[in-house]
């Protein structure tokens, strides 16, 4: 306990240490984690008008869905997309832009089945922030753990 | 379900950054692309024809799940029951085209346990093509509901909800397909 004392209090030690720092992150996460959880302040969730029909509860929030026609557009919009995915697969291209085109088609159709087809785009921007955390939590701890271990992509 | 979307995220990002870890690490054969080992060449597995086959059966199911969603709004049960049946015959394309290639790879000397290209990717896409049959057993019981005439549009939340998880598997495969299929 008292070596653990000693340890915490040594403030010197802990900032000369690079391998302390990267906890830094998450200490500042989990203060502001407590800080959430002790707030008086009232969080606002969306609130169903009582007239409302279950089904109005997540939809119509922002806006009407889109229709039939528009979905097949963007189905055929990702096809092409892959199609062309396929293609610059076979082009002899150098690695960095291939790995570059590849990502940002990938991303395209990503974003474009989650918008459209998963209605992010018409719903309440409070589902936008709790899939957004989880792809921001992914995407840091992709970028850590591949640039830190060397798994090189080109 | 999005907080749910949201875990299966790290979930699947954790299997694919170890794939992506261990890629190239494999000290034996096979391998996902042309590898050499003790002077000898062995033909890479992947077989991207087919595979892009694959992704594009799954994306197209995600637009036969929209168009499910879309007839149940408009209050079309007929539309409703065609739509779901086709996204689930289409997910079942998917899943044969799956259990083909681990068959294929299985008999070119790939298990489980042959080395961490085996351990990474038959663990990365056995997940997700469990995802896949969940999906595909929830989309069957929605259209025997369909069927019974117990969806209409003042429910139709059970086909979105569904739908939600449906279009996640897709975009699971659409990262899977680029990171460990065509990038390499």
């Amino acid at each position: 306990m008292v070596e653990l004392l000693t340890v915490l209090l040594n403030v010197k030690d802990f900032f000369e240490d690079p391998s302390f720092l990267i906890g830094i992150p998450f200490v500042a996460l989990g203060a502001l984690g407590v800080l959430i959880a002790l707030t008086p302040v009232e969080l606002r969730w969306p609130q169903p008008a009582p007239a409302q029909p279950e089904y109005e509860i997540l939809d119509h929030v922002e806006g009407d869905h889109p229709d039939a026609r528009e979905y097949i557009k963007i189905g055929v919009v990702l096809a092409v997309i892959t199609a062309v995915e396929v293609a610059v697969y076979y082009l002899d291209i150098a690695d960095g832009a291939l790995l570059a085109i590849l990502l940002t088609l990938s991303a395209a159709k990503f974003v474009l089945v989650v918008l459209w087809f998963m209605h992010l785009k018409f719903d309440n921007r409070l589902l936008s922030i709790a899939f957004g955390s989880g792809m921001a939590l992914v995407t840091a701890l992709l970028i850590v753990v591949l640039s830190t271990l060397g798994a090189g992509l080109v | 379900m999005w907080l749910f979307l949201a875990s299966e995220t790290l979930f699947f990002g954790g299997l694919i950054g170890t794939y992506l870890l261990y890629r190239d690490a494999s000290v034996a054969p096979p391998c996902a692309t042309d590898c050499t080992f003790d002077g000898v060449t062995y033909q890479g597995l992947y077989d991207i024809p087919f595979t892009s086959v694959s992704a594009f059966v799954l994306l197209m199911s995600s637009v036969t799940m929209v168009l499910a969603l879309a007839a149940i709004q408009r209050n079309d049960r007929r539309g409703l029951q065609i739509w779901l049946a086709a996204t689930a015959l289409l997910g079942i394309t998917f899943l044969a085209g799956q259990a083909f290639e681990f068959t294929e790879f299985y008999h070119e000397g790939l298990a489980l346990n042959t080395n961490l290209f085996g351990t990474t990717f038959f663990v990365l896409t056995g997940f997700h093509g469990a995802h896949v049959s969940v999906g595909v057993l929830i989309l069957l019981a929605l259209w025997i509901m369909a069927r019974r005439g117990r969806i209409t549009n003042e429910n139709a939340l059970n086909v979105e909800l569904a739908g939600l998880y449906w279009h996640f598997v897709d975009i699971v495969w659409i990262v899977i397909f680029t990171l460990v299929y065509l990038i390499q």
